[in-house]
């Protein structure tokens, strides 16, 4: 995990001063002079050589320092920190939403196979995983906050405001989910033990529910996780149609200021998430999967 | 070009939910009723927060908007954008621009009781000005090379050149007197704490919440003003406006142009507009062709009809501009009433008087927002009427601005649409980072890479005396010579839009696009 982590900083590093741009520049706006700049650039610590900025910024993160944002100057613990729990919240509830509906469409469509309801859950899936989540947004924007007036177009003002923004995060991930369920609960269906189950007399539905289903349930798992690994990251669409205050429309605000400090601490903890997440999903697998043994 | 419909629609979108967002406004959990919390609370709601509160590192209009409320300069600017006295009540200027003296007010405590004397003005500009501290406005006073307490109330100030716009410097809104026992404590106190001797004590600020100030009954000037005031950080322009229209907020700033007839409509509230200092033009490369050639450059500016950009365009809100500076600057004189003509004939005559009978191609470098685009893609029809190809080259802000200011050797411009707003309100702090020959990029903003000697000595000519009549004159002079020049295409001079609930005074937007809340009241509704 370290020599992964000591990478993507490495990376984010590397790339984030390839993007054109001077941060001091920016800082100090188009009418500053180039004693302004100099002066800035000096006080940012962007005048040493870069090897030494990585140098420092290794050591200061090592002891848990990952500096000052440049735009505010506040530690840039203190900015992640009030833009964590606007996207835990809204990660969380999207994945909420993917995970029940995904794996209920999923199911019902493995169950009545070829039927009506099968089909036509397929198209939802399909329009689901095809549409771009900032045009969704824009289309529940414009049906549900213009038209109807049942939900605010954007901003964090309570769980009414929640609405949109998951919906709009939710419906790809439920879409995959769903296709994903559907397809492994058929493979399961059609194996030997659940002949065996049925044919002993075992009923329905616990056939269903214990015997296939949880077999079903490993390659979903491990997608749930990749992709509740991508809500937290990827709600940057999501985030900055709605205004919402989290991680993602941080990042864009701190992309536009180069605000290096910010950004390279915002990419370690999307890399740390995804590890986090990995790891979870490994252990998943033992509490499924009694053949799984972690020694 | 790519995302130009969808940016448009969510433009639309948001636009129309403004009706949506007002429902939803007045049943918000998110902010109390103005004036629920006590006495007299006046509610403001900006666009952003503020990044901090010491003025001398301060680069960002709302920090300084915040900061004006708390903090006093020697002098400052009156909502017009005029320089008024604030804690000197009088000063002079010696005839070769070079000393400055002011008068303080006897008897002015900052708000923590210290007193404001001359000895405290020397210690902030001191700070301000030695690099050591790499303050974002070192360049305000750097020009400064020794502070006087000549006695308790009388400060003077010598500089190394003639600098005959150092009073506008004096009254930006960035050089303000901080207690000298709050720098006492550091950096890191300045720039999250206010201590000042304004018309409103700092009380408290919650980042990405809230900002509250205190009244200070012990202010110089007795004039009535609210009890508190409370600036909020509102994000969404739709948010922003439902918030007003519901009575949330006494005072919104800015209202985008979409937005305002749904505004005006509403009853109980006003729109605001004044007249901004910003002037937009689009610069053209005069060291290379096609437009070293000012015929190139002056059919440029008859192909541009300005009427459309600020009628349709800018939905009225603008005006064309007369000069290459703005009504409102100080030296500020009309060249050319009404505009460049718009004259089709003319410009395809001189273009091929050049030897571009057959036009050309060029490509113009301009921000991503909306706003810009829209006017490129005006620029990019009239043009076209005229054989000039544009190609728009829209960019993100960071990467347009590293293009922008690559030297002379590397820079790869063509034309550029930009603007500029002289935050000192000043003539030559409005023409000389434009357009003198030692602005050129990296330096300054001279995008246009203008070189001519004769308004390089009147730039000089200008700031060798602080006689501003015999500036005035000057700046009159030398404007029309770049009028004639044309090394931009000369647009438009827009308005500031806010909105006002009745019943709230003394709130102003201002000229520089900074607000001014000293005098904010709140009588009946």
């Amino acid at each position: 995990m370290i020599p992964i982590l000591l990478g993507v900083s490495l990376g984010a590093f590397v790339f984030l001063h390839a993007i054109p741009g001077d941060p001091a520049r920016m800082l100090a706006g188009p009418d500053a002079t180039l004693e302004d700049v100099r002066a800035v650039r000096s006080r940012l610590g962007l005048d040493r050589p870069l090897l030494v900025q990585y140098a420092l910024f290794i050591r200061n993160a090592v002891a848990g320092d990952f500096g000052r944002s440049y735009r505010s100057g506040a530690p840039v613990r203190e900015v992640l920190g009030q833009h964590v729990g606007p996207t835990l919240e809204l990660s969380i509830a999207a994945i909420g939403l993917a995970v029940v509906t995904g794996m209920g469409v999923g199911t019902l469509q493995a169950v009545r196979r070829n039927s009506l309801p099968d089909y036509a859950s397929t198209v939802f899936s399909v329009a689901g995983i095809s549409t771009p989540a900032f045009f969704l947004g824009l289309l529940l924007i414009y049906v549900f906050s213009v038209d109807i007036h049942w939900f605010p177009s954007g901003g964090m003002s309570g769980l009414r405001s929640l609405v949109l923004p998951a919906v709009t995060l939710a419906a790809a991930s439920a879409a995959v989910i769903a296709r994903f369920t559907r397809s492994s609960l058929l493979e399961v269906l059609g194996e030997d033990f659940v002949r065996t189950a049925r044919a002993k007399g075992v009923p329905g539905r616990r056939v269903l529910m214990r015997h296939s289903l949880r077999n079903a349930l490993i390659p979903v798992v491990t997608l749930i996780g990749l992709e509740f690994g991508f809500l937290l990251g990827g709600a940057i669409v999501v985030e900055t149609v709605f205004t919402w205050p989290g991680l993602g429309w941080l990042l864009i605000q701190s992309i536009g200021f180069r605000d290096y400090p910010v950004l390279t601490a915002e990419i370690l903890l999307f890399s740390l998430q995804f590890l986090a997440i990995n790891l979870v999903v490994d252990v998943l697998y033992a509490a499924l999967d009694p053949r799984v043994v972690y020694a | 070009m790519r995302n130009g419909l969808t940016r448009r629609k969510l433009l639309q979108f948001t636009g129309a939910g403004v009706a949506g967002a007002t429902l939803f406004g007045g049943g918000a959990p998110w902010v109390r009723r103005a004036g629920a919390q006590g006495a007299r609370t006046l509610t403001i709601a900006l666009a952003a927060d503020a990044v901090t509160l010491d003025p001398f590192n301060t680069n960002d209009n709302l920090s300084l908007t915040v900061e004006r409320c708390v903090y006093d300069g020697l002098v400052g600017f009156t909502p017009d954008y005029k320089v008024r006295p604030e804690l000197a009540a009088s000063w002079e200027s010696s005839k070769d621009a070079k000393t400055f003296t002011f008068h303080l007010r006897p008897n002015v405590k900052f708000h923590d009781g210290t007193p404001l004397n001359a000895a405290a003005v020397k210690l902030n500009f001191d700070r301000a000005r030695d690099p050591a501290n790499r303050l974002i406005r070192l360049s305000l006073v750097s020009m400064i090379s020794s502070i006087d307490v000549v006695n308790e109330t009388t400060v003077r100030f010598t500089l190394k050149d003639p600098f005959g716009a150092m009073l506008f410097n004096f009254a930006h809104p960035a050089t303000r007197i901080i207690s000298p026992a709050a720098i006492a404590k550091g950096e890191d106190y300045i720039a999250r704490n206010m201590v000042g001797s304004g018309p409103f004590r700092f009380v408290s600020w919650t980042p990405g919440q809230q900002i509250v100030l205190e009244r200070n009954p012990d202010y110089w000037q007795s004039v009535s003003r609210a009890d508190r005031l409370i600036i909020k950080p509102v994000v969404e322009d739709a948010s922003r406006v439902a918030m007003l229209l519901a009575g949330d907020a006494h005072f919104i700033y800015p209202i985008p142009g979409v937005q305002v007839d749904a505004v005006s409509k509403a009853s109980g509230v006003t729109v605001q507009k004044r007249w901004s200092i910003y002037a937009n033009w689009v610069a053209m490369n005069c060291q290379h062709a096609p437009f070293q050639d000012v015929r190139v450059r002056q059919a440029m500016n008859y192909a541009i009809d300005k009427s459309v950009i600020v009628n349709v365009v800018e939905r009225g809100y603008a005006r064309p501009l007369d000069a290459p500076d703005t009504p409102g600057v100080a030296g500020y004189s009309p060249v050319q009433a009404g505009g460049w003509p718009y004259d089709v004939a003319k410009a395809k005559a001189l273009l091929s008087e050049a030897g571009f009978a057959k036009g050309f191609e060029t490509t113009l470098w301009s921000g991503n927002q909306t706003d810009q685009l829209r006017l490129g893609e005006a620029l990019q029809q009239m043009l076209a009427k005229v054989g000039v190809t544009l190609r728009l080259d829209p960019m993100e802000a960071g990467t347009l601005s590293a293009v922008r200011f690559k030297p002379f050797a590397d820079n790869q411009s063509q034309m550029n649409l930009a603007g500029w707003s002289p935050s000192t309100g000043d003539a030559d702090w409005a023409l000389r980072p434009l357009l003198a020959t030692q602005s050129w990029p990296p330096a300054l903003f001279n995008i246009a890479f203008y070189k001519n000697p004769q308004v390089d000595a009147a730039f000089a000519a200008g700031l060798a005396t602080a006689d501003q009549a015999k500036r005035n004159k000057i700046y009159a002079d030398v404007t029309k010579v770049i009028w004639n020049d044309a090394p931009w295409i000369f647009l438009h001079n827009g308005q500031n839009l806010a909105g006002v609930r009745n019943g709230a005074s003394g709130v102003w937007i201002m000229a520089d696009n900074t607000c001014d809340f000293r005098e904010a009241d709140l009588g009946a509704a």
